[in-house]
């Protein structure tokens, strides 16, 4: 397969090795129906996210890096298999706690944005605090959410955007939207699926720089699922998945 | 907090919710309007039905005594002087009247005449009604009775030659004749508009009635004696054509000469200071009072001792009552079409907004956060809905008749024809308690339809969802 040697030399901090994992499953098996029968994608994957790092998930199209993905966010429910979040079995778990997991502890980037159409970029982007919040907690704390979503949106060049709607923007804009949204209550989990995947390449790279920016400068762990070699190389850990199992992992031979 | 912020975007920002909202809003509207209007003809029909019932009669079954509650049997009371004070002294009471109610045949061409022939057209059944004018005017609408413009009805008062009484506060007086003396003393007597047309009765015509009393001494029936010459001096109207072709009134001592009774009543006519409110009250009241001074049997034992005028009429009132609730409930079948258009509305936007429901669970929104969002667009169109409908409906019951006075002019047919009712208005009647049932019925219907869709959209995987281009 590719090298996984020790050339990864990361370009932002150290990770730390003693540091305890946010995210972890183990044993996660995930199958589907398919007509009469059942088709396993992941066939029993053991994995750890540690706090601040950042870790690469490479694989073939098909591998079953998007059904891990949403495993491993709370989203899918593992056939067999744990998943644990901020030290806890998710999915022994209440659906509202697990909803409270997914809202505080895990933020999400996806391939294709996903903004709500009838929201402004500044709403779509305190939503999460919309969602965590009971109606007069928000009153309380709007102005604080809106300052905090209007600097990021700001930072990330989107200044003349706020009262835009995702129709009115482009890719790269909307994708930034999303990455304020995922990152707006600091949650120590960042999981992002191709995140520049349907963006051309000039953009995709500004993207992934905010991207890669906000995850050092604020030690959330980031998981991406990438097909770009040299992205690749900017994570401390790439992991290779094929055939629904964890092929190589660069992690292994790097001697601190 | 994102259930009522993104339920109000979206009711804001999808046009189609609307519909579902106008939906509400018309059927709601419709029904306020459509209820307002036939409880108006309804309450019309009942003011019709009571026609000149007093508030509460009361009859007293003149036994000879009364069981008390001590076990005592006591003689049964017949003053009704003693009556009518302990009958003033409740506070619910206006007033009260003693009336002396009799039977006879009306025999205008003299009595042997109607008994000769006794051809179904030429005898007729008669209530003789003695009263006491004045208490009569303040117990009853007898006063209005006799005010009543003749002439009015279509076809009917231009034959009625009689008219009203000389003196109205005093309409029991004998007529002067052509040389200005009053006639040889006969009793004067008021008769229903529509006897004296069907008789062709003329002012100041002397007429005989024909009875039988009961003689309790003797044991006998006792014909002739009670066979006594009147003069019409007077008619009246009441609001019951019943009444008007089979009542004649005279002056309660008058017609107590003409029986040879010494009793001079026999029941009692209650008008109450407020009927609706007080009515039970007043009758439990007085029942018991009345049964302690021996006038009344107890309460309950002969319930005809004592009635309301709605007793009297219990059963068309009853099918009145009846009418207006079948009516409702055939109405709410609009309701069920106004929660249905809500039902296929949402429906289809759970169906469009699938991704939408997946990235909120993504966010950390729970299965019951995704239901109660889509539970409070609902909720919205129906609450927007029904007061916008209710304000609607309620302005359209207030104004109904100016309305339909301009629609008919504007186009140019009658809608509605006022010759055809006894009132010559559109009568509506707001009941703002019926407003709020229908108000609440719209909600509570377009909740239970709205939660078909909503639960729905709480059911959906996440995943499957976020898949959905
Ligand atoms: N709900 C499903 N039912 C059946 N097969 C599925 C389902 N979801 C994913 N798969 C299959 O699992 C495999 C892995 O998919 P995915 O995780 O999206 O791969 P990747 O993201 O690595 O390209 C694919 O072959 C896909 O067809
Ligand atoms: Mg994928």
């Amino acid at each position: 397969m590719s090298d996984p040697g020790p050339t990864l030399a990361p370009s932002g901090s150290q990770p730390d090795p003693l540091s305890e994992a946010v995210l972890s499953c183990s044993g996660v098996r995930r199958s589907f129906p398919v007509g009469d029968r059942r088709l396993e994608i992941l066939h029993g994957i053991n994995l750890e996210l540690r706090a601040g790092e950042r870790l690469a998930l490479m694989g073939t199209s098909g591998a079953g890096k998007t059904t891990l993905l949403n495993i491993l966010g709370l989203l899918d429910r593992p056939t067999e298999g744990s998943v644990t979040v901020a030290g806890e079995d998710a999915w022994s778990l209440s659906p509202r706690r697990r909803a409270n997991l997914r809202n505080e502890q895990i933020g999400f980037v996806f391939q294709f944005y996903y903004l709500l159409p009838e929201l402004s970029a500044l709403e779509n982007a305190v939503l999460p605090a919309m969602i965590k919040l009971s109606r007069r907690a928000y009153r309380s704390s709007r102005k604080e959410f809106l300052d905090r979503a209007t600097t990021m949106l700001t930072r990330f060049g989107l200044a003349d955007r706020l009262r835009h709607r995702p129709s009115q923007l482009s890719g790269g804009e909307q994708q930034r939207i999303a990455i304020a949204r995922a990152l707006l209550l600091d949650p120590p989990i960042l999981i992002a699926d191709e995140p520049t995947g349907n963006l051309d390449r000039g953009t995709g790279e500004k993207v992934l720089e905010i991207l890669l920016d906000e995850q050092s400068e604020r030690g959330v762990a980031l998981m991406l699922v990438t097909h770009d070699e040299r992205l690749a190389k900017r994570c401390e850990r790439v992991l290779y998945m094929e055939d629904g199992l964890i092929q190589a992992d660069s992690s292994a031979p790097i001697p601190t | 907090m994102f259930r009522t912020f993104l339920s109000l975007r979206y009711l804001k920002a999808r046009k189609t919710n609307w519909i579902g909202m106008a939906g509400i809003l018309v059927a709601v509207g419709a029904l306020v309007l459509i209820l307002s209007i036939m409880a108006g003809f309804l309450e019309e029909s009942r003011r019709t039905l009571r026609g000149n019932l007093a508030d509460l009669v009361i009859q007293p079954s003149f036994q000879s005594s009364v069981l008390q509650e001590n076990g005592k049997w006591v003689p049964m009371q017949t003053d009704v002087e003693r009556m009518l004070e302990i009958i003033r002294e409740d506070p619910g009471v206006a007033a009260a009247t003693p009336q002396l109610q009799w039977y006879g045949i009306f025999a205008p061409d003299g009595g042997e005449s109607a008994l000769e022939k006794p051809m179904q057209d030429a005898i007729q059944l008669i209530e003789l009604v003695g009263i006491d004018a004045e208490g009569e005017g303040e117990a009853t609408d007898f006063r209005e009775s006799l005010e009543a413009e003749f002439g009015k009805k279509p076809g009917l008062g231009k034959h009625c030659n009689v008219g009203r009484p000389a003196d109205l506060d005093d309409p029991f007086v004998n007529l002067r004749d052509q040389r200005g003396r009053r006639s040889r003393p006969k009793v004067p007597i008021l008769v229903g508009e529509q006897l004296a047309y069907l008789w062709g009765l003329r002012r100041g015509q002397e007429v005989s009635l024909v009875t039988a009393t009961y003689d309790e001494a003797s044991s006998k029936l006792n014909e002739t004696a009670a066979n006594a010459r009147f003069q019409v001096v007077g008619s009246f109207r009441s609001k019951d054509n019943e009444t008007d072709s089979r009542r004649i009134y005279m002056d309660r001592r008058a017609l107590a000469d003409f029986l040879q009774r010494d009793r001079l009543w026999s029941a009692v006519l209650v008008k109450l200071k407020d009927y609706e409110r007080d009515k039970e009250e007043v009758r439990a009241r007085l029942w018991s009072r009345l049964h302690a001074e021996g006038f009344l049997s107890a309460p309950g034992i002969r319930i005809n001792e004592l009635r309301t005028w709605e007793d009297f009429r219990a059963t068309l009132l009853a099918a009145i009552q009846n009418e207006k609730a079948l009516m409702g409930i055939m109405l709410s079948l609009v309701l069920v079409v106004a929660g249905f258009t809500v039902f296929a509305l949402l429906s289809m936007m759970v169906t469009e907004k699938r991704r939408d429901i997946g990235i909120l669970c993504a966010l950390g929104a729970t299965p019951r956060g995704v239901l109660a969002l889509f539970l409070m667009i609902g909720l919205w169109e129906a609450v927007i809905g029904s007061a916008f409908g209710a304000l609607i409906g309620v302005m359209g019951a207030y104004n109904i008749d100016a309305i339909e006075r301009k629609l008919s002019s504007t186009f140019g047919f009658q809608i509605f024809n006022r010759d055809i009712y006894l009132f010559d208005y559109i009568p509506a009647e707001v009941s703002f308690s019926g407003v709020a049932w229908i108000v609440g019925g719209a909600v509570f219907s377009t909740l239970l339809f709205a939660a078909i869709p909503a639960w729905r959209a709480s059911r959906l995987d996440p995943v499957e969802a976020l898949r959905h281009e």
